[in-house]
C-alpha cells in the first residue's frame, strides 16, 4: 500500500479522501488555491501545498504544478476525486510518466471513454444498446444540422468531451437548432477545450440510472448495483438514490451484466461508472462511462457496505478484489441529496458568499460530506455545491421521511441555498411514489419561488427579538428615557427576499 | 414589507404585528441562536447577520430578510425586463450592436460563469439603445447589459 497520497481537488470529496487514506495508515497531502487556504480539506491534511493563483487552469487545473509538487514531496500516488483533473487523460499520462500512480484507470482507458462519440461506438461491440443519433467527426455547421434534421426532434446536442451538463441542449425544434449548436459548441471550448459536438435522438420519459463498476488490475469486474439520478436540474443531479423505484430484479441483472461487459470490453480498471438512459419501456442505453470516483457514490456505499475509496486505493497499489458479484448484496434504501449554494427560484444560479453559519443534522444513519464551515468564502472560482448530505434506512418511504426531517435541521446561513427546494421535491406525490423522470423538476417545478409563502409570524417574532438583543442596550435606555416615542416603536420593518 | 414593532423589558418582549400584540419571553443561547417561549409555544430560531442580509433558520426553512430604515423608504426600482445580469462573470459575446433592432427573445449578452452559460435575451421588440460590455469584459451581478428603446415607446400604444 502507498505511503503517502495527493490529493488534487477541494471542497468536500478532498475531505472524504483524506479521511479514507488516514484510516489506512497513509499520509495526506492537500494542495490548495489562494482562496482555499484555510479550507477544511487543507486543515485535515497531514501536509499543504499552496498553488497559488485561485484561477483553476493556474491551480487546481494545473498539470505541471501538481506534478511537480507532487514530485518533491514524493508522494507515490495521486487521487484526483472528481471533476477538475479527474478525466483528463493528459494528466493521468504526466503521472505515469514521472513514476506516480494516478489512482484512476489508465490514461488511454480515460481518452477512449472521454470521446463520447468513440466510447458509443466501442461499447455498442459488446452488444450493449447504444442511442440512434450522429457521432461523426465532421463538425461543420452543415454536417451537423444536416445530421441533426435527419435524427428528428427533439433531439440533444452534447458536447463530445463534456460531463455535468456543459455543452448541452435541448433542442425542439429545427429553427433553434444552429444557435443551439453554436452556443453549445462554445461552452464545450471554454470548458473543456474542445469544441466537438455530437447529436442524438431525444428519449421520452428518460430515467438516468447508473450501475458502479470496480474493476482490479488481474481481470476481475464487478457491479455494485444501480443509482437512480433522475431528479436533475440544468442536467446536474441534485437527488440520488439506490435502490431504484422503477428496477426490477430482471432488469437489475440484463443491465448489471451490460455494466461488466462495457467496463471489461474497454479494459476498465478501479472505481467507474456506467451511465444507462431507461425509456418507459424498460428499454436501456449506454449513455457514457464516468472514469472516475461519483459524486453521489456514498449511497452505494451505505447499501453495500463497501467502502469506495479505499477499494480505489487498494486496486490502485495492485491488490485483488475479494469479493464475488454472487456475495454481493443490497441492504435497504439510501438518498442523497447535494447541498448547493444557489438560488432556485432564480434560474438556479449560484450564490457566492460568507458562510455565517453552518450546524449540520446528526443522527443514526445520516452521514454529512462537506467541505465547508463557519465563516468559509464560498467564491465564484468552484462548483458551487457546498455538501452532499446522504441517509439510509429500510425502505424508500422512511429515506424519504429522514431526508426531509435532517433536510429541516440542515443550518447554512449566509448564501442562498437549495435546501428548501430539495424538501419540496422529496414532498411532491410524484417523487413520492416514484415516478420520476429527468424533467421532473421542469415539469413540476418550473416557476417555483421560495418566497411564495411569504415570511411566517414565528420568523417575524424571532427577528424582531434579534434585533432588539443586538442594538446597543446602552442606547435604547437613554432613547427610552429621552423620548416616550423611543424609537424602538419602529424598530423592525422587513422586507422579504432581495 | 413587514411592519413589526418591539419593546424589550428584560428578557420579556412585546410584539406588534398586523394589529396582534405577542408578548414573548426570549433567550439567545448561543450567537444567533434564540429560543423563545410564545404562551406555551416554543420557537427556535437561528439567525445569522450578513453583509447586507439577516439569514433567519426557522422550522426547517431559511429566509433571507432585509431591514428597511424608516429614512430610507424609498421603494426599489423595479428592474425592467432581464437586462441585468443575474450573474457576476465574464462576457462572451455582445450580439447586438448600438442601433439595431431586436426581437424578443433575442439574444443580446451570453455571459460565462462557473463554466455555464447565461443567455440576456430582450424582453421585449425594439431598437438596441446603449450597450455597456464587449467581449471577455467583467460583469457583476445587477449591472445593467444594455438598453432597448421598446418599440410600443415610439408608437405610444402603452
Amino acid at each position: 500500500m502507498f505511503k503517502k497520497v495527493l490529493i488534487a481537488n477541494r471542497g468536500e470529496i478532498a475531505v472524504r479522501i483524506i479521511k479514507a487514506c488516514q484510516e489506512m495508515g497513509i499520509r495526506t497531502v492537500a494542495v490548495y488555491s489562494e482562496v482555499d487556504k484555510n479550507a477544511p480539506h487543507v486543515q485535515i491534511a497531514d501536509e499543504s501545498i499552496n498553488l497559488g493563483d485561485p484561477t483553476p487552469s493556474e491551480s487546481y487545473l494545473n498539470i505541471a504544478k501538481i506534478i511537480e509538487n507532487a514530485t518533491k514531496v514524493h508522494a507515490e500516488a495521486i487521487h484526483p476525486g472528481y471533476g477538475f483533473l479527474a478525466e483528463n487523460p493528459d494528466f493521468a499520462k504526466a503521472c505515469t510518466d514521472t513514476g506516480i500512480t494516478f489512482i484512476g484507470p489508465t490514461p488511454e482507458v480515460i481518452r477512449l471513454m472521454g470521446d463520447k462519440i468513440e466510447a458509443k461506438k466501442t461499447i455498442a461491440h459488446a452488444d450493449v444498446p447504444v442511442i440512434p443519433g450522429y457521432n461523426g467527426v465532421r463538425q461543420d455547421l452543415s454536417t451537423l444540422l444536416k445530421e441533426g434534421k435527419k435524427i428528428g426532434f427533439p433531439l440533444l446536442v452534447k458536447a463530445t468531451a463534456g460531463g455535468g451538463g456543459k455543452g448541452m441542449r435541448i433542442v425542439h425544434a429545427e429553427s433553434e437548432l444552429e444557435q443551439s449548436i453554436e452556443s453549445a459548441k462554445r461552452e464545450a471550448k471554454s470548458a473543456f477545450g474542445n469544441d466537438s459536438v455530437f447529436l442524438e435522438q431525444y428519449i421520452d420519459k428518460p430515467r438516468h440510472i447508473e450501475f458502479q463498476i470496480l474493476a482490479d488490475q488481474h481481470g476481475q469486474v464487478i457491479h455494485l448495483f444501480e443509482r437512480e439520478c433522475s431528479i436533475q436540474r440544468r442536467h446536474q443531479k441534485i437527488i440520488e438514490e439506490t435502490p431504484s423505484p422503477m428496477m426490477t430484479p430482471k432488469l437489475r441483472e440484463t443491465m448489471g451484466k451490460a455494466a461488466v461487459a462495457a467496463a471489461t470490453t474497454v479494459g476498465y480498471t478501479n472505481a467507474g461508472t456506467i451511465e444507462f438512459m431507461v425509456d418507459g419501456k424498460q428499454n436501456f442505453y449506454f449513455m457514457e462511462m464516468n472514469t472516475r470516483l461519483q459524486v453521489e457514490h456514498p449511497i452505494t456505499e451505505a447499501t453495500t457496505g463497501i467502502d469506495l475509496v479505499k477499494w480505489q486505493l487498494r486496486i490502485a497499489s495492485g491488490m485483488e478484489l475479494t469479493m464475488k458479484q454472487k456475495d454481493l448484496t443490497q441492504r435497504g434504501h439510501a438518498l442523497e441529496c447535494r447541498i448547493y449554494a444557489e438560488d432556485p427560484s432564480n434560474g438556479f444560479l449560484p450564490s457566492i458568499g460568507t458562510l455565517e453559519k453552518v450546524d449540520l443534522p446528526n443522527g443514526p444513519n445520516i452521514r454529512n460530506d462537506t467541505g465547508v464551515e463557519t465563516h468559509f468564502h464560498v467564491s465564484p472560482y468552484y462548483d458551487p455545491m457546498l455538501a452532499k448530505l446522504t441517509v439510509n434506512t429500510e425502505n424508500r418511504e422512511e429515506s424519504i421521511n429522514k431526508m426531509i426531517w435532517a433536510l429541516s435541521h440542515y443550518v447554512v446561513l449566509g448564501v442562498t441555498t437549495n435546501i428548501s427546494f430539495l424538501k419540496k421535491v422529496l414532498d411532491h406525490s410524484e417523487f413520492r411514489k416514484g415516478n420520476i423522470t429527468t424533467h421532473f423538476i421542469n415539469d413540476y417545478f418550473h416557476d417555483w419561488l421560495v418566497t411564495k409563502e411569504g415570511l411566517p409570524l414565528d420568523a417575524l417574532i424571532a427577528l424582531a427579538v434579534y434585533d432588539s438583543l443586538h442594538t446597543q442596550r446602552q442606547e435604547v435606555v437613554r432613547y427610552k428615557e429621552a423620548d416616550p416615542h423611543s424609537p424602538w416603536q419602529h424598530v423592525g420593518r422587513w422586507r422579504m427576499g432581495v | 414589507m413587514y411592519n413589526v414593532t418591539v419593546e424589550r423589558r428584560e428578557n420579556q418582549f412585546f410584539i406588534t404585528y398586523d394589529n396582534n400584540e405577542y408578548t414573548v419571553i426570549a433567550t439567545e443561547l448561543k450567537p444567533g441562536q434564540l429560543s423563545i417561549q410564545l404562551g406555551d409555544r416554543l420557537i427556535k430560531s437561528i439567525i445569522s447577520q450578513g453583509d447586507d442580509n439577516k439569514f433567519v433558520f426557522i422550522d426547517g426553512s431559511i429566509f433571507k430578510v432585509k431591514r428597511i430604515e424608516l429614512t430610507g423608504r424609498k421603494t426599489t426600482e423595479k428592474k425592467e425586463g432581464n437586462l441585468h445580469s443575474p450573474i457576476s462573470g465574464t462576457v462572451v459575446s455582445c450580439k447586438v450592436k448600438e442601433g439595431s433592432p431586436v426581437k424578443k427573445d433575442d439574444v443580446i449578452l451570453i455571459i460565462e460563469a462557473m463554466k455555464m452559460e447565461y443567455l440576456i435575451r430582450a424582453p421585449y421588440d425594439g431598437v438596441i439603445k446603449k450597450t455597456y460590455f464587449k467581449e471577455k469584459d467583467q460583469i457583476e451581478i445587477g449591472q445593467l447589459t444594455a438598453e432597448i428603446q421598446k418599440k410600443e415607446d415610439e408608437d405610444g400604444n402603452h
